[in-house]
């Protein structure tokens, strides 16, 4: 077939392996309020964080609105073409200045008083100032560290926050073959899940839950061979799709989800008479020679890539399904006040082809867990979470207890010990 | 009752596993000798040593029927090697799907095509036996709503009208032809396996449809096969036999 050469792509290197023992991971951790209060105090207001998508700050005066935990955060474009973050506070009584989401502005007037602010966050206007014998508070809205990369805002409550760059490590090198730039959002839902933050994290970081929840997947991907890389605070692994998982028999016609892939890769199910284990391999080979002139540009990735799925997690709380055609970013938020709950960001992406309109942005939807389906995967995921969270709190569960393939849950867990306890330095008997 | 299968000699296609393998199976044990083919050659030599292992008489090796000259090919060879054929069950199917009209030229070319090629391959060959069957699988989809407008479907019935329209045609000739149309069938590392997995719903309302509670296992298909093929079945040509435990609800008159 194709005798194209296969670019490199993103880096395969397997990491090795980080040394984190077999101990249980305190239960605690999902529900204690004071382990709240620490993520909050080393780690929320320490990182770097996803605040929206750039390309809904495409002019000057366009903002975002997001919200962490207790906080708002007003991410907005200026008149030179930069991205600045502020509190989403006014300085004079603490009012809220926009309520959560995106829009546009030319200034920033709150809703109390009339105090009001340029994009720049610099007062424009304090209504009857000389009533203030004091003069006033400070020049104007508090600004906070604020980047864009990998076609998202990002930013930080940490105003001594090293360089997103710095904070990132691999993340760029790795994901940036990909284009995320060229492809569209088709999804915008959160969903208000009734677990902790790091119980939805931890749902998505192993396969070894495949053969429990999603039993059809098995005739879709390989659950078992697969790659865990850990780095420094952030994970990854790599996860044969297109194929059988080696738990179950090779099939006599070919799988609905196989098919699919191939269909969407242009390949026709009906006209292809290979063996169900050698699809993976052609589905590539034709990818990699029809990309070009379906208008998709897969120079930058290796063949593996043209099927599988790089599955990423971003420290602390992005986890990415990442495909040639598109991805899937989650991203999991803490709720302001209970650990027993959360909000769960979906947010999906396709690659728009050459020529093709891009469409139209998705209308951001909210709802309570289980009330819509936001598909068979991730009903399959979601329906299990409350339980796990009560089980968190019984007095008949004794923690975490964590296998081989779950090593990324537990590199989770020791980035979390480093922030809040500093690198190695989690006292014993410490949650 | 004995079949009178002793000493007969069959060819049954797509016989590395499931239905056809149970088939090739049913028809040692019953003193036939078969030749039986499927795409991948180690899975059928690891049929065919089976068979010889467990006392019967077997033969066979790998051959892509969709491949017309290369049927041919394995059908000289193999009926010259059984010496004459008596029985021919052509048990392959292209599957179902509707992805595209490929889906049509598949079973077209796959199910009637490999079917018609061999009987007609074959027919000089059975005519010689003087007393011949061919059995040809066709399916309760073809005469019960199932999955959708499916070429699969559509071909089966056309394979069930064929082998009527057939039987009128080769029975003085000492050729009997029928259709054994199994429901669903499960086994495994069969379709039904890989629904249960993917589509339970989809798996659980077909079972709730057959008023025996299961599905049928290839070996009940291979005995309804059996039967037809052999001389005991003399009285019978012409017809399609369903086998699927009350899965349909058709009155048969």
């Amino acid at each position: 077939m194709s005798t194209q050469k296969e670019p490199q792509g993103t880096p395969l290197d397997k990491a090795p392996d980080p040394e984190l023992g077999d101990d249980i991971i305190a239960k605690e951790r999902y529900t204690d309020a004071d382990f709240m209060r620490l993520e909050w105090e080393h780690i929320w207001t320490k990182v770097w964080l996803v605040g929206c998508l750039e390309r809904d700050l495409a002019e000057p005066g366009d903002y975002c609105a997001a919200e962490i935990g207790p906080e708002s955060i007003l991410l907005v474009r200026q008149q030179d073409g930069s991205v600045r973050a502020f509190y989403n506070v006014c300085q004079h009584r603490g009012n809220r200045l926009r309520p959560e989401g995106v829009g546009h502005a030319k200034t920033f007037q709150c809703a109390y008083h009339h105090w009001e602010y340029k994009l720049d966050g610099s007062f424009e206007r304090i209504p009857d100032l000389d009533t203030f014998p004091q003069g006033s508070p400070c020049t104007g809205l508090e600004e906070i560290p604020c980047e864009v990369w990998g076609s998202w805002v990002w930013f930080s409550l940490n105003p001594d926050v090293e360089p997103l760059a710095d904070y990132l490590n691999v993340i760029p090198e790795h994901l940036e073959p990909y284009h995320f730039e060229r492809m569209a959002m088709t999804r915008d839902i959160t969903v208000e899940w009734d677990c902790n933050w790091k119980a939805s994290v931890d749902a998505f970081n192993e396969s070894y839950h495949v053969q429990g929840i999603h039993p059809q997947l098995l005739w879709h991907l390989d659950d078992l061979n697969l790659q865990i890389d850990c780095y420094d605070k952030h994970n990854r692994y790599l996860i044969k799709f297109a194929t059988l998982s080696p738990r179950v028999r090779v099939p006599p016609a070919i799988p609905e989800g196989i098919k699919a892939a191939m269909k969407a890769g242009g390949m026709d199910p009906a006209d292809y008479d290979g063996r169900v284990n050698e699809i993976r391999e052609d589905l590539q080979r034709f990818k990699r020679e029809h990309g070009p002139e379906q208008g998709k540009d897969y120079s930058d990735l290796n063949n593996e890539q043209l099927t599988d799925d790089y599955h990423y997690m971003i420290f602390p709380n992005v986890t990415l399904n990442v495909h040639a055609d598109d991805y899937w970013l989650f991203r999991q938020r803490p709720h302001p006040t209970d650990p027993n709950k959360m909000f769960f960001d979906i947010w999906t992406f396709e690659l728009i082809a050459d020529g093709e309109e891009w469409p139209e942005r998705p209308e951001h939807r909210q709802f309570k867990h289980g009330e819509k389906s936001i598909g068979l995967v991730l009903d399959q995921d979601a329906a299990n979470l409350p339980g796990v969270q009560a089980g968190m709190n019984s007095r008949g569960f004794r923690g975490l207890w964590l296998g081989n393939q779950e090593l990324r849950i537990r590199h989770f867990h020791k980035t979390i010990d480093d922030y809040i306890y500093g690198p190695g330095k989690k006292p014993d008997g410490a949650l | 009752m004995d079949l009178g299968l002793k000493g007969k000699r069959a060819i049954v296609t797509g016989a590395s596993r499931g239905i056809g393998r149970a088939i090739a199976e049913r028809l040692a044990e019953e003193g036939a000798t078969v030749a039986i083919c499927a795409r991948d050659d180690d899975a059928v030599q690891e049929a065919v040593t089976a068979i010889n292992d467990a006392g019967g008489k077997a033969i066979g090796s790998g051959c892509n029927v969709k491949d017309a000259e290369a049927y041919a090919g394995w059908l000289d060879k193999t009926a010259a090697e059984l010496g004459g054929v008596d029985i021919f069950v052509p048990n392959v199917s292209g599957g179902g799907g509707m992805d595209s009209e490929k889906n049509w030229w598949r079973n077209f070319e796959i199910d009637v095509l490999h079917t018609v090629r061999g009987v007609e391959a074959l027919l000089p060959a059975l005519k010689e036996s003087g007393d011949a069957s061919v059995v040809i699988i066709g399916s309760t989809n073809a005469v019960e709503f199932f999955g959708g407008p499916m070429a699969y479907n559509a071909m089966k019935a056309a394979l069930i009208n064929y082998g009527s329209q057939l039987s009128q045609f080769v029975r003085a000739e000492g050729v009997r032809v029928n259709s054994v149309s199994p429901g669903p069938i499960y086994f495994e590392g069969g379709a039904w396996e890989m629904i249960e997995g993917t589509m339970p719903k989809f798996y659980e309302s077909t079972l709730r449809k057959i008023p025996a509670g299961r599905m049928g296992t290839p070996e009940e298909v291979a005995n309804v096969v059996a039967f037809l093929a052999s001389p005991a079945a003399s009285l019978v040509t012409g017809t399609n036999l369903i086998a699927d435990n009350g899965y349909t609800k058709r009155v048969q008159l």
